[in-house]
């Protein structure tokens, strides 16, 4: 892009063509005010904050939609101007009920901030004191007009940055608000919860309930790290106070994984249940006691070192960290039985990339932004929204934005299926055929030369008939044949897979998704959507037992002995507990009390992930690191520590 | 020199702002040695006499307040208004979004404690206006000193450059809203 040079202020400076004369007062670091700005957002002009002078311009222009031109003679700040921004300033203040000293926002509000800047201790103009209400229906989210000024910021935020488009202006002129959906309550509105809108409110008309009155940035700590919940690995910045998590912000909303989801926002702020704080161990009467690290040690290396058969099992909560630890002590306990709580996924990825090529590995699989850059999106089997909710607005927002075509393949409905330009409804369990019959489909459609260069991935739907499959499983074939077109002329197309895919163990059907992603790429895209934020860890780590699942013989009393990593998953261990047959000796090392720890002999603490320093990988196979945003409230050993000690008391 | 004479008046507020005022420390020493305190709840004196400075608290949400403040501006020359509720109306001025007639209806007849509960109509009570205002729309009002209450910094700041005889307009670092 070529380069302009503008004079502003008397300083000659240089900007790029494209920009605005914002981004290049931004740019040389002149400071110029604004409201409605947001960075990475499109520019509105709405507050009239950033106004400019230009030579030879009739009016006072908003330099942020200004575009900034060679040779431009800009003045940022002259009398008129400061008199304006003055004047802009006290038409907010009076426009609605904007009462500093009990809001929530107070210290940490854009408004204010630029109210002291320019010394506005009063206001010239009649105040209108509207009758506003507060929407307080969301779980988590307040949405407050009296204090809204209009800008906008939350309601781009929700389109441009998170996809959903749950918030829009409603009514006109004097009346206009910002509202859910079509003026519904936020908390029964279409709202994903991922509270970008309240990161972006200039002032307290959008805020965090859980959040409000308990400490203002400038009393907090910000702790820069990664959240660990899912695999997406987003980048985090905890507020915290006096110990606690008092808020979690995004660095950078407009940065890839710098969109949050309701998970990473709002989770670590409660306390999930009952912590472990020390080891327990069982005494004579059965009961789990209290006891020191070191006579925890000392019986499980008695008891376990005893015993004949150990599995180990690891939940890909645990950090990378811990996973190696883990591993080297099911080393050294001579083990055969190691897997992770995913291991069933892990082996039917992996089998299904080894059947559709045996030199590929994890690694295959796209990075997740590529889905912004993607044609064409297929999601089978998957609900992003609900358990990575970042790739759903990764999804919402490259079909909204970037107009790509989505086809999903669901018995059921989800938040992509209405803006689905397919949506394919196969009966529960018959997603195999329906795969084949889209395959064949796209054959169908594509030129003869780009047929003839994927010929080796054709093999699985050649034999389908898209007529008779369609009539089958009961969907409309025009529906098939239409996904097909749609796909065929696709060059980068990515296919979202999960749960519903894995849970059927069946790695053909992962080997026909593959095939399916090469017809519609260049190179096959495919993520796999995996359960635990370090579940990628473990898997790279090879903790998975290649054989089979270790869960499974567990449940049939193979194993006398029992070691259980969970960390801070609570998730799995109702149906762990329900399942454990014939264990003799178990240990488990978990954050909380659950199901699993009340059956354990031995319980070792855990730190949570918002506690400790820790690598996690991504489900696309970035390494990430959390860092301590508080301290555990007692004295509890990191998880690798802690396995690595149980590893030095057992007997030779 | 003759002292400067200083009348304050508290209306529709919680008194921080004077309260706040006393927090100047050992300030008030100095100040009490160049000013003289007529009308004011401080001193307790209740009648009005000419002053060069008045400090208005609080907003102005009744009849008797709307006329203890016009008194005051007719007997001062300059006026001041201290923290929030002066400047922009404040906490006072949230009963603003509704009517009059609600307000006292919630307070007098619909609060949970109340039992056969009647709103006053004795001309002893002052008559609530229809809403309640910052100092400047009621009178002129020639400079302000916001917050809820003011920095002590604050009121030093906006007193010694009354003394100075400059209008004093609160410097952005010491200014708060809250």
């Amino acid at each position: 892009m070529s380069e302009i040079r503008l004079l502003i202020n008397g300083k000659q400076v240089k900007g790029k063509q494209g920009d605005t004369v914002l981004d290049v007062c931004q740019a040389n670091s002149i400071d110029l005010p604004t409201l409605c700005h947001y960075k990475g957002l499109t520019e509105v002009g709405a507050c009239r904050l950033c106004l400019v002078e230009i030579e030879k311009e009739r009016n006072l222009v908003p330099a942020c939609t200004y575009p900034a031109r060679d040779g431009q003679v800009v003045l940022t700040s002259t009398d008129k101007l400061e008199k304006y921004r003055r004047l802009v300033l006290e038409l907010l203040f009076t426009e609605r009920n904007h009462l500093c000293a009990y809001c929530v926002a107070t210290g940490d509000c854009d408004l204010q901030s630029l109210a002291y800047k320019y010394q506005m201790d009063n206001a010239r103009y009649q105040y209108s004191w509207p009758n506003q209400t507060t929407d307080s229906s969301h779980p988590n989210i307040v949405l407050d007009h009296n204090r809204c000024i209009l800008c906008g910021r939350c309601i781009r935020t929700c389109d441009e940055i998170t996809g959903a488009h749950a918030l829009d202006f409603g009514k006109r002129g004097w009346k206009t608000n910002v509202c859910a959906d079509i003026n519904q309550p936020l908390g029964e509105s279409s709202c994903v919860s991922c509270g970008g809108c309240f990161q972006a409110c200039p002032t307290g008309a959008i805020f965090s309930k859980i959040s409000a009155y308990r400490g203002r940035p400038s009393e907090c700590t910000s702790v820069e790290s990664t959240c660990a919940i899912c695999g997406v690995g987003c980048n985090i910045n905890g507020l915290v106070k006096n110990n606690r998590v008092v808020r979690i912000d995004s660095p950078d909303m407009t940065k890839p994984r710098g969109l949050l989801c309701e998970i990473g926002r709002f989770e670590p702020l409660y306390e999930a249940a009952d912590r472990v704080t020390t080891p327990l161990k069982r005494n004579n009467k059965g009961q789990l006691v209290s006891c020191s690290y070191e006579e925890a040690f000392e019986a499980i290396s008695r008891k376990l070192g005893a015993c004949d058969g150990v599995a180990g099992l690891a939940s890909g909560k645990a950090n990378s960290e811990a996973l190696i630890a883990f591993a080297d002590l099911m080393d050294k306990l001579g083990s055969k039985m190691v897997d992770t709580l995913d291991g069933d996924d892990c082996r039917t990825v992996s089998q299904g990339i080894a059947k559709f090529d045996s030199k590929a590995g994890l690694d295959m699989e796209a990075k997740l932004e590529d889905i912004l850059a993607a044609e064409c999106i297929v999601v089978i089997g998957a609900h992003p929204t609900r358990t990575h909710p970042v790739i759903g607005s990764y999804v919402m927002r490259a079909a909204s934005k970037n107009k790509a075509q989505l086809v999903v393949i669901d018995p059921l409905r989800n938040p992509f299926t209405f803006r689905a330009s397919v949506w394919l409804k196969p009966p529960e369990g018959n997603k195999e055929l329906t795969i084949k019959a889209l395959g064949k489909a796209i054959l169908d459609h594509l030129p003869a030369r780009a047929a003839g260069d994927k010929s080796k991935y054709t093999a699985a739907f050649k034999e389908t008939d898209v007529k008779k499959a369609s009539k089958d499983l009961g969907i409309d074939m025009h529906d098939v044949v239409k996904a097909g077109e749609i796909l065929a002329g696709s060059k980068n197309g990515i296919i979202i897979y999960g749960s519903g895919i894995l849970q059927y163990k069946d790695a053909e059907l992962v080997a026909t998704i593959l095939n399916l992603a090469a017809l519609i790429g260049e190179k096959p895209r495919v993520i796999s959507l995996k359960r635990y934020g370090n579940s990628r860890g473990a898997w790279d780590l090879g903790l998975v037992n290649a054989k089979g699942s270790v869960a499974a013989d567990l449940a049939r009393g193979k194993a006398r002995g029992l070691y259980l990593l969970l960390a801070d998953d609570l998730a799995d261990s109702q149906a762990l507990a329900d399942s454990v047959k014939g264990v003799e000796f178990a240990v488990v090392q978990a954050s909380y009390r659950s199901p699993i720890t009340e059956k354990a002999d031995v319980v070792l603490p855990s730190l949570l992930w918002t506690e400790s320093k820790g690598s996690y990988t991504t489900i696309d196979g970035i390494n990430k690191q959390t860092a301590p945003m508080v301290k555990a409230r007692a004295e509890i050993k990191t998880d690798a520590d802690t396995l690595k000690e149980v590893a030095r008391h057992l007997k030779k | 020199m003759a002292k400067v004479k200083v009348a304050t008046v508290w209306l529709e507020s919680c008194a921080g702002c004077h309260m706040s005022f006393l927090d100047v420390d050992e300030f008030i020493i100095d100040l009490s040695k160049l000013v003289e305190f007529r009308r004011s709840p401080i001193t307790d004196i209740k009648d009005f006499t000419p002053v060069d400075v008045g400090i208005v608290e609080g907003s102005v949400g009744n009849e008797e307040e709307k006329e203890v403040i016009e008194e005051l501006r007719h007997n001062c020359k300059i006026l001041m208004a201290l923290g929030d509720c002066a400047c922009f109306g404040g906490v006072c001025a949230m009963r603003n979004t509704l009517d009059k007639e609600a307000v006292l209806k919630r307070a007098y007849i619909d609060t949970p404690s109340t039992y056969k509960g009647k709103i006053p109509v004795s001309p002893g009570v002052p008559a609530l206006l229809d809403k309640v205002y910052p100092a400047n729309q009621i009178v002129k009002v020639d400079c302000y000193v916001p917050g809820c209450p003011p920095e002590p910094e604050a009121i030093k700041y906006g007193l010694t450059e009354l003394l100075a005889g400059r209008i004093p307009v609160v410097p952005s670092n010491i200014m708060r809203f809250d």
